[in-house]
């Protein structure tokens, strides 16, 4: 059950009225060519919205939308074009289709539309998913490509390069407002459902949504799947809005008219989608009465053929140089309005000590190529306790860390997280499994809110009938940043993103907390209370924490437990006294003269 | 077999272009993200250059210097004007900016020059047919292997024996690092622009050497294709982008000599489906980029 907000609710309603409003005037008051220009303003408005759902939460640029427009406009149209046209327009149909084409309804065309749609979108869906940033957005492009050159091709149905006509033409504004109501209200309700925020931390950073337990292949998925969907609709109403087409109006000229009114009124929210197509609609009008060559203050200006592009190019390029976020910027116009009420804490009830919870690193070994970074290393995390590795620069503590939390799989032995090995399962289960973990170049979503950025981790994890924002707002309470939850993440102080990123890994319930140089960067003040917070975690949540540490003091003020790495062996293993006491370990640290000095 | 050889050359020869051009987008891409929609347009420029030289009576080796000419200054001033404010941003800030670059200059190209095809003057010995043994090749088809191989051969050398050339290997590996070492940020963008410029104007000559015409949208179609080229190699990757660009000239011209007349039209669409299912199973490319995520 997807999770609506009240917020999104508001946003779909600060959104709705004016269309609303705009369709009513349309209908009732605007002269015929202005009450056009309105039904297409909200035509567009469910294409940008389309896109706006796999592109705004992705941050991959599609360029297939439009592909999705022409299938909705060739597969509804087949269905509802009208019979007496039907022999002289597409005398070749194939007879599977005979009995179904023409003369169906709108309604009919639609849905059919979507069938087609949705299909297409589920086979290029598959390999589309696993890309990410540019690859995806050329893998886009090609579809595009894909869906031109089969539509120009198929010409027994889509009438080839020629103008396909016959389709009957009766959207109106009211005919194409439900249609942009429910594009906005699936956009702006999907942007804040689990899904939608689990995608827009992908967006943010890969990395840490895996680590965050998101499966980034999915979301993407499903955002691609929802937005073809839309955007497909959208082509079904400009099919019977114009009444007559061809494979071309649907290629990059549209592409490039659907981007800029996407990117002007700021690709990240719905908002913007729909101020940025009001926008650019306008534009473009204006731009076209002037390519024809017109008078202005009695100059009159010559004819210049694709004057739009230009004006649709420049507008790109003045937002890319002065205003990437667009119009709107990063939020929602309702969340700037209504700001949310703050959300309540809810603290899980203590979970009963389990001894059952264990992280055992077992043998492990890894080579690249023919180096060693890490040979037979054995050693357990224990619950409860706060265990530290250390060791000098190129000891092959990243690596370890890599090998615990399953990026890199060790090529000899295992690391068994609650039983299972860490190789055997993908990266983004790992978190469900037991083990939560912070980076050492932090990695945050850095456009989410504060709260956001741990309600995408507690949402991992979260329970039936649970609200996981008021498990997040628990997180945020044992680190201290209750009051910091409505704040963008990047807007942080140095010491409380680092608090942020445990925060976020607290949210996930882990048995075991893996943090990774928790104190780089420190001042000394930051770095007491990050003692203060890491003692009171250990206390209260029974978790098991394995700190990899440089600073040396904090590492034997904070563990009870230190494991010590040097040239990929364990050298060393035992409390802060022993290891402090350690031949071995000095050795390795300042060198064998002085040691034995 | 005498078939299937003749048709290893014409792919040779398509795929060529397409590897041309492919490497041309890695090389810039490698080294500042980006990737490069206006890379076409040099192909373009290159094509009426090379038109315009030829109607003011310049002999063709000297309109085929001056068109590489043009191509390499009109990258290195496509860079300096567009590129540069946004160098550094996202790959999605990038991307659009050449997209939109690329549509301003081909409504440039229709109303400065004209939106319809001008014809160039080849000259008839580049339009002959050698015959080797019992192989047909136009030597039009001849020069493009050639010239493919020289190209890359040379930018192999230049990669690896020249100090510039070194700088943006080291680039491609990590900007940041390079320029803590001393090297201008500004010259090493220059010099991958300058060569992806380069790499434009001789798949641009080579295209119009075979078609005998220029028009606005000359360069969008081979350079679609490159795009898909460069990401099957693996984003980034120089030698994925060469092997991306033959992949995908064999890919074409082997659906174009086996796939049945009724579906000949629908050749470019299975091309691209069979490279995108390669990303079903090399998400990262054949010759994916090795890097170094520091977590």
């Amino acid at each position: 059950m997807p999770r609506i907000g009240i917020q999104a609710v508001k946003g779909t309603i600060t959104l709705a009225l004016p269309l609303i409003a705009l369709a009513i005037v349309a209908e009732l008051v605007l002269p015929p060519a202005l009450a056009r220009l309105a039904t297409l303003f909200l035509i567009y408005v469910t294409a940008v919205v389309g896109m706006q759902i796999y592109s705004g939460n992705s941050g991959i640029i599609s360029f297939g939308h439009a592909g999705f427009m022409a299938l909705g406009a060739y597969a509804s149209a087949l269905l509802t074009i009208q019979p007496a046209v039907l022999p002289t327009s597409l005398p070749t149909l194939p007879v599977w289709l005979a009995g179904i084409a023409g003369g169906q309804s709108l309604l009919v065309g639609t849905l059919g539309a979507m069938v087609v749609v949705g299909l297409v979108a589920v086979l290029f869906g598959i390999p589309l998913a696993r890309l990410g940033g540019s690859a995806a957005s050329i893998a886009t492009l090609g579809f595009l490509v894909i869906v031109h050159v089969t539509l120009v091709a198929s010409a027994d149905i889509t009438r080839g390069s020629q103008t396909f006509f016959g389709v009957p033409r009766g959207v109106s504004a009211f005919v194409a407002l439900p249609a942009a109501l429910i594009a906005v209200a699936v956009a702006r309700i999907y942007r804040g459902t689990k899904g939608g925020l689990a995608l827009r931390a992908a967006r943010e950073d890969e990395i840490a949504a895996r680590a965050s337990g998101v499966n980034v292949s999915r979301q993407r998925f499903v955002a691609w799947l929802l937005g073809a969907l839309v955007s497909g609709t959208a082509g079904v109403l400009l099919a019977h809005f114009l009444g007559a087409f061809s494979p071309k109006d649907f290629h990059f000229n549209l592409t490039f008219l659907l981007m800029s009114m996407l990117i002007l009124g700021g690709i990240s929210t719905v908002s913007g989608a729909v101020g940025g197509t009001a926008l650019i609609l306008v534009m473009v009008d204006l731009l076209r009465r002037l390519e024809g060559g017109a008078e202005v203050f009695g100059v009159t200006l010559p004819e210049v053929f694709g004057l739009t592009d230009i004006g649709v190019g420049l507008v790109i390029l003045a937002v890319m140089y002065r205003l990437r976020d667009g119009l709107f910027g990063l939020r929602e116009v309702d969340e700037r309005l209504f700001p949310e009420p703050a959300v309540t804490a809810a603290f899980a009830a203590k979970k009963p000590t389990s001894n059952a919870a264990s992280l055992s690193v077992q043998g492990v070994g890894r080579r690249f190529a023919g180096l060693v970074a890490l040979e037979d290393v054995s050693f357990a995390v224990r619950p409860g306790l706060v265990t530290g590795l250390i060791g000098p620069n190129g000891a092959g503590k990243s690596t370890l860390i890599n090998a615990i939390s399953g990026v890199v799989p060790p090529s000899s032995g295992k690391v068994l997280l609650n039983g299972t090995d860490t190789a055997q399962i993908l990266v983004h289960e790992v978190p469900a499994n037991g083990l939560g973990r912070t980076f050492q170049n932090i990695r945050l979503f850095r456009n989410l809110t504060v709260l956001e950025n741990v309600t995408v981790a507690a949402d991992a994890v979260v329970r039936p009938g649970e609200d996981s924002r008021a498990a997040a707002m628990a997180a945020l309470t044992v680190v201290g940043m209750q009051d910091l939850a409505a704040r963008p993440a990047s807007s942080l102080p140095y010491g409380a993103q680092r608090r942020l990123e445990i925060a976020r890994a607290l949210a996930l319930r882990p048995s075991f907390l893996l943090l990774d140089e928790p104190a780089a960067g420190m001042n000394p003040a930051e770095t007491d209370a990050l003692i203060a917070v890491l003692r009171q975690i250990r206390a209260d949540h029974e978790i098991g924490l394995l700190v990899v540490e440089h600073d040396l003091k904090l590492i034997m003020r904070l563990c009870d437990h230190i494991v010590v790495l040097n040239k990929g062996q364990m050298i060393a293993e035992g409390t802060p006294e022993a290891i402090r006491a350690n031949p071995a370990v000095i050795e390795a640290y300042i060198g064998k003269r002085r040691a034995a000095a | 077999m005498d078939i299937f050889l003749q048709q290893l050359l014409n792919a040779l020869s398509l795929g060529g272009t397409y590897a041309l051009l492919a490497l041309g987008l890695a090389v810039v891409f490698s080294i500042i993200g980006l990737i490069n929609f206006a890379h076409g347009e040099l192909m373009t420029v290159t094509g009426y250059a090379v038109c315009f030289a030829l109607i003011w009576g310049l002999p063709f080796p000297l309109a085929v210097i001056a068109g590489l000419a043009v191509a390499m200054t009109a990258a290195f001033l496509m860079e300096r004007v567009a590129f540069r404010p946004v160098r550094g941003a996202s790959g999605t800030t990038l991307l659009l900016t050449s997209f939109a670059v690329s549509a301003i200059l081909r409504v440039l190209f229709q109303n400065l020059i004209s939106a319809r095809p001008i014809p160039v003057a080849i000259p008839a010995s580049l339009s002959g047919v050698v015959t080797i043994g019992p192989l047909h090749l136009g030597m039009i088809q001849l020069i493009s292997i050639i010239v493919t191989l020289a190209m890359l051969l040379g930018l192999n050398l230049f990669l690896h024996r020249t100090m510039a050339g070194r700088a943006m290997r080291a680039a491609a590996e990590d900007f940041a690092v390079l320029r803590l070492m001393g090297l201008r940020a500004n010259s090493v963008v220059a010099t991958a622009f300058a060569i992806s410029g380069l790499l434009a104007g001789v798949a641009g000559v080579l295209w119009v050497a075979q078609r005998g015409s220029v028009d606005p949208l000359m360069g969008a179609l081979p350079v679609l294709k490159a795009f898909i080229a460069a990401i099957i190699g693996g984003l980034g990757s120089l030698s994925g982008a060469v092997a991306g660009g033959f992949l995908l000239g064999f890919i074409e011209v082997i659906l174009q000599a086996y796939l049945p007349e009724s579906l000949l039209p629908y050749r470019d669409a299975f091309a691209i489906l069979l490279v995108i299912a390669v990303l079903l199973f090399r998400p990262q490319g054949l010759l994916a980029r090795k890097t170094l995520v520091k977590l």
